[in-house]
């Protein structure tokens, strides 16, 4: 049974009018596919709400499609196409390694051999590989040659293997780094056999090559028409290629690499003579941020990295001192290579289209349907030039957010994953489809197919999260882009006129993508920002600018984007890597914790000094995932400041007691106060929700320092969401609404204000932020000197 | 250890009584936990379950901290419409496969059955040395509770 036949993506999330956006199609089956463009409004196809809501729009890509199978070749790895100086009759390869799979279940997706360092394809040529059984392997030809012992996983050790023709005898050493004491030596094997054949297979590093085909399916792999097989799953650390066979001593020296240019002033490398049987000495711990390995050797064949494997990832020779690959750039000389690694699927364009002048800014899908059940839908944003805005509002869509989560596997990899969610996970068919093809990748709150931790992530690939009528395991329930529906519809269904922009347009066009609105409204969930966006909001707000924060857990994660990928678009592949503190779905190795992109420290906002409660006013302190909540008003409320947003709501009621997700409006993830960690003195509480969440919500990591009874949502007074508000310079404010499952009350009793008391918080606020002109001014009693630490640790006791 | 009470035990009899309340009582809520709402399908009042039945707690979170490899999942096969229960298999790129043939018409049925599955999947001692096996030796995978 395939659970997807028809999936796709779109070269851009966000596209402007005038410009053209492509899509790329697979249809694995159905001769033929319709396309037609609608208004994606509403995507919660929850019977208690309004339903799916989506508009076909006439365009000129509407119509049937012939329809043809486009696959995914993931796994990254290195390559050098086909050179003369690999032509070698006698050679000596060598590298480190630490593997992480080495042996695989009988099962497991990619089940079997790994190529290390090959030039090797279909019994021709010469290769260093880990074979079936998890032992070193040197094959020549049809010959394969091994020490029978198997590698030790997450472990360094040093390979290599030697060829002379003159005598046929094929050497192959294994040297593990750490020897325990009941480790059983491994002694170099030796065979006698005829020297290499050789054809126009490339060089790769970290597999070998397949297949050449010309099937249309080959074409998106790289190079074209080559399929590579046998991905490794770890660290490859120093590669070398000599073009004789070298004694044990002078492999020892190469390990030093290639320093060309010898002269009485400068050295560090191999001799001169041994220099000359150099081929390649590659040096990952060069150009980390790009997407080239470089050859330190004579000939400059530095490989094509494919499919962006994690860099800035510590080598053999780490020494644990310095921590910042920037400051000890030689200890990083390292790739993590990985079998689902994925940066951009390379299909061929199924159609585009040109966004017609002035088109409206929105949410739109692709719908693509067969006459056979098949569904899927590409989303996509069309986003005003800058000063060419067509509204006061503008709806700051998370894609960074979207790309982190793009395509997660938890419910189906991660044991914790039930804990989590205090129930058992339900599957979708977008969950099912990936469980088995794993070669669309996964989220960054992912492990790999190996275990390692996931930190970079592509949009180029069909995201299948990224879906309307798709529900999410945290919740049951949509998260993140059709939980931000939730929002759409809202604005839409009440008559708003509003812009949509993107992550990416703030983090590259700074103030000038905000500073023509009046109001920017969060999504649901803008848990993961770049430093430039961050700067943008901060210029934005502190210049009167208003901000409505619709969600929680908001500006958490510290991203980057890959400059190597720039010249595919804005924004294509985001970073981010999980360091010692905060929502660590896997954790990363001491000494990578810094950016392969731009070299910052990774991680929470948090830990890099900028709060999270600085940007909107409240910040993450708990989640829980089993049922939301309501909140009811404070002492606060009254307050002139920010009564007005209350207004039509009495004191005693309920606010929120229903919704679309977890059927309330305080729930999953929720934001506090907090005048220690970055909210403004002045922040005023409008509403809580303290007291009634349930045992599954507990505090977050970062908020206490040792683990203790006692943290979660019916025992602990962090465990809420505060709904609040502060005033910025120059008229400007920032409203939080601080609970990702905030948005999914909009929509009840379809956004009637009369009949839903979120709605008319919501438009109170959005009413008076959208106006021209700043926010009146707080009365003059408001001005007065306020410490951070001037409030009362809550007993939950006023003080007398 | 918490003890997973037995098979014909009055305990066993009690948690699943409770269970069963909880788990109708959530019908038609976006989400779920093992609580009785007070109005089925609206979470405003809720009480009960893990919040009082302290075994029916614990035996609960000892059930959800399995390893992946064997752990009973909800599959969706009908968007909205129906659900069926199916089994991880634990290895990368092997989906999961369906477990029995019964196809339920809601979400929270299934949390029900997997429970009941469970209570004859666990004995009664578990956790305790008697059960120790090589595997305690490492942590499962970067992305579980340890």
């Amino acid at each position: 049974m395939s659970w997807m036949r028809l999936t796709g993506y779109a070269d851009k999330f966000g596209v402007h009018p005038g410009d053209k956006i492509r899509f790329y199609v697979n249809c694995d089956g159905p001769r033929q596919y319709n396309a037609k463009l609608v208004k994606m409004i509403h995507g919660d196809t929850n019977p208690r709400g309004p339903g799916l809501i989506e508009r076909p729009i006439k365009s000129a890509i509407n119509g049937n499609y012939k329809g043809r199978k486009q696959i995914i070749h993931s796994g990254s790895y290195g390559i050098v196409e086909d050179k003369p100086q690999f032509h070698l009759k006698s050679f000596t390869l060598q590298c480190w390694v630490w593997p992480t799979a080495p042996k695989t279940h009988p099962k497991y997706w990619k089940h079997g051999a790994q190529g290390l360092v090959t030039k090797w394809h279909n019994n021709k040529g010469y290769g260093l590989f880990i074979n079936e059984d998890g032992c070193a392997e040197l094959r020549i030809n049809g010959s394969k040659i091994t020490t029978s012992a198997p590698l030790r996983d997450h472990a360094w050790h040093f390979l290599a293997a030697s060829y002379d023709a003159k005598t046929g005898k094929a050497t192959l050493y294994h040297e593990p780094q750490i020897v325990y004491a009941l480790d059983p030596q491994v002694k170099p094997a030796t065979a006698k056999v005829s020297a290499p054949r050789h054809d126009s297979s490339p060089v790769v590093i970290a597999g070998y090559t397949g297949q050449h085909s010309n099937a249309a399916t080959a074409r998106s792999s790289v190079p074209s028409g080559i399929v590579i097989s046998g991905q490794y799953n770890g660290k490859i650390d120093s590669p070398r290629v000599c073009n004789r066979a070298l004694s044990r001593a002078e492999i020892e020296t190469m390990k030093l690499g290639a320093q060309r240019g010898l002269t009485e002033r400068r050295n560090a490398g191999p001799t001169g003579a041994l220099s000359e049987t150099i081929v390649a000495a590659w040096d990952f711990s060069d150009g980390i941020d790009t997407a080239v390995g470089r050859d330190h050797g004579p000939y400059l064949f530095d490989a094509q990295i494919v499919n962006c494997p994690t860099r800035a990832m510590t080598g053999h020779n780490f020494s644990g001192n310095n921590f910042d690959w920037k400051h000890a750039q030689q200890e990083y000389g390292a790739i993590h290579f990985h079998d689902d690694d994925v940066d951009d699927a390379r299909w061929d364009v199924d159609f585009e289209w040109t966004v017609p002048n002035g088109f409206e800014s929105d949410s739109y899908c692709i719908k693509l349907t067969t006459n056979q059940g098949d569904e899927d839908y590409i989303p996509f944003f069309v986003v005003p030039r800058v000063g060419e805005e067509q509204a006061k509002i503008a709806v700051m869509i998370p894609t960074i957010s979207y790309m982190a989560y793009a395509n997660e596997h938890l419910a189906n990899n991660a044991g914790g994953a039930e804990l989590l969610v205090y129930r058992v996970p339900i599957m979708q068919q977008q969950n099912m489809f990936l469980s088995e093809h794993r070669e669309y990748g996964g989220s960054i709150y992912d492990t790999h197919t190996d275990g390692s931790g996931l930190c970079l992530s592509s949009r180029l690939r069909p995201i299948l999260s990224v879906r309307p009528k798709y529900d999410h395991f945290l919740m049951q329930a949509p998260w993140q882009y059709p939980a931000d529906l939730h929002l759409i519809y809202w604005l839409d269904k009440l008559g708003y006129k509003y812009d949509i922009i993107t992550d990416e347009d703030c983090n590259y066009d700074g103030l000038a993508r905000l500073e023509n609105y009046n109001v920017v409204i969060t999504g649901s969930h803008p848990e993961h920002n770049t430093g430039p966006q961050l700067d943008a909001l901060h210029d934005y707000t502190q210049q009167g600018g208003r901000l409505m924060y619709m969600g929680a857990d908001g500006f958490y994660w510290v991203h980057s984007y890959l400059p190597a990928y720039e010249h595919l678009g804005r924004g294509v592949i985001t970073e981010m890597r999980r360091c010692e503190s905060g929502i660590r779905t896997w954790r990363a190795d001491p000494g990578e914790y810094y950016h392969q992109s731009t070299g910052e420290l990774g991680g929470m906002w948090r830990y890099r000094g900028r709060y999270l409660h600085s940007v909107a006013g409240t910040g993450m302190s708990s989640e829980g995932f089993d049922i939301s909540s309501y909140y009811s008003r404070t002492e606060d409320s009254n307050d002139p400041r920010i009564s007005w947003a209350f207004k039509g709501i009495k004191y005693d009621e309920k606010i929120g007691n229903f919704g679309l997700v977890g059927g309330g409006a305080a729930g999953t993830e929720l934001d506090i106060v907090d005048t220690m960690l970055g909210s403004p003195p002045h922040t005023l509480v409008g509403a809580t929700s303290a007291g009634r969440h349930t045992e599954a919500y507990l505090l977050v990591m970062e908020d206490f320092g040792f683990n203790q009874q006692g943290l979660d949502g019916t025992q602990h007074p962090r465990v809420r969401s505060d709904i609040a508000f502060h005033e910025t310079p120059n008229g400007g404010g920032c409203f939080a609404f601080s609970s990702i499952a905030f948005c999914g009350s909009l929509p009840w009793n379809n956004g009637d204000p009369k009949k839903n008391n979120i709605s008319r918080l919501v438009k109170n606020v959005l009413d008076r932020f959208s106006k021209d002109g700043p926010l009146p001014a707080a009365p003059n009693n408001a001005f007065k000197h306020r410490g951070r630490a001037d409030y009362d640790p809550p007993m939950n006791k006023k003080r007398k | 250890m918490i003890r997973i009470a037995p098979k014909g035990s009055p305990e066993r009899a009690r948690m699943i009584k409770e269970h069963r309340a909880c788990i109708d009582s959530m019908k038609g809520v976006p989400g779920c936990t093992i609580l009785r709402c007070k109005t089925p399908g609206d979470t405003t009042e809720v009480s009960g379950g893990i919040h009082e039945d302290f075994e029916l707690n614990r035996v609960l979170l000892r059930m959800r901290a399995q390893p992946a490899t064997n752990k009973l999942v909800v599959i969706c096969t009908k968007v909205e419409k129906e659900w069926r229960i199916g089994r991880l298999s634990g290895i990368r790129g092997v989906p999961p496969t369906f477990v029995g043939r019964k196809v339920y018409d809601n979400e929270q049925d299934p949390q029900h059955d997997i429970f009941l599955m469970r209570l004859d999947e666990f004995s009664e001692t578990d956790g305790c040395p008697e059960h120790f096996r090589q595997g305690w030796k490492r942590r499962d995978d970067m992305w579980a509770t340890t």
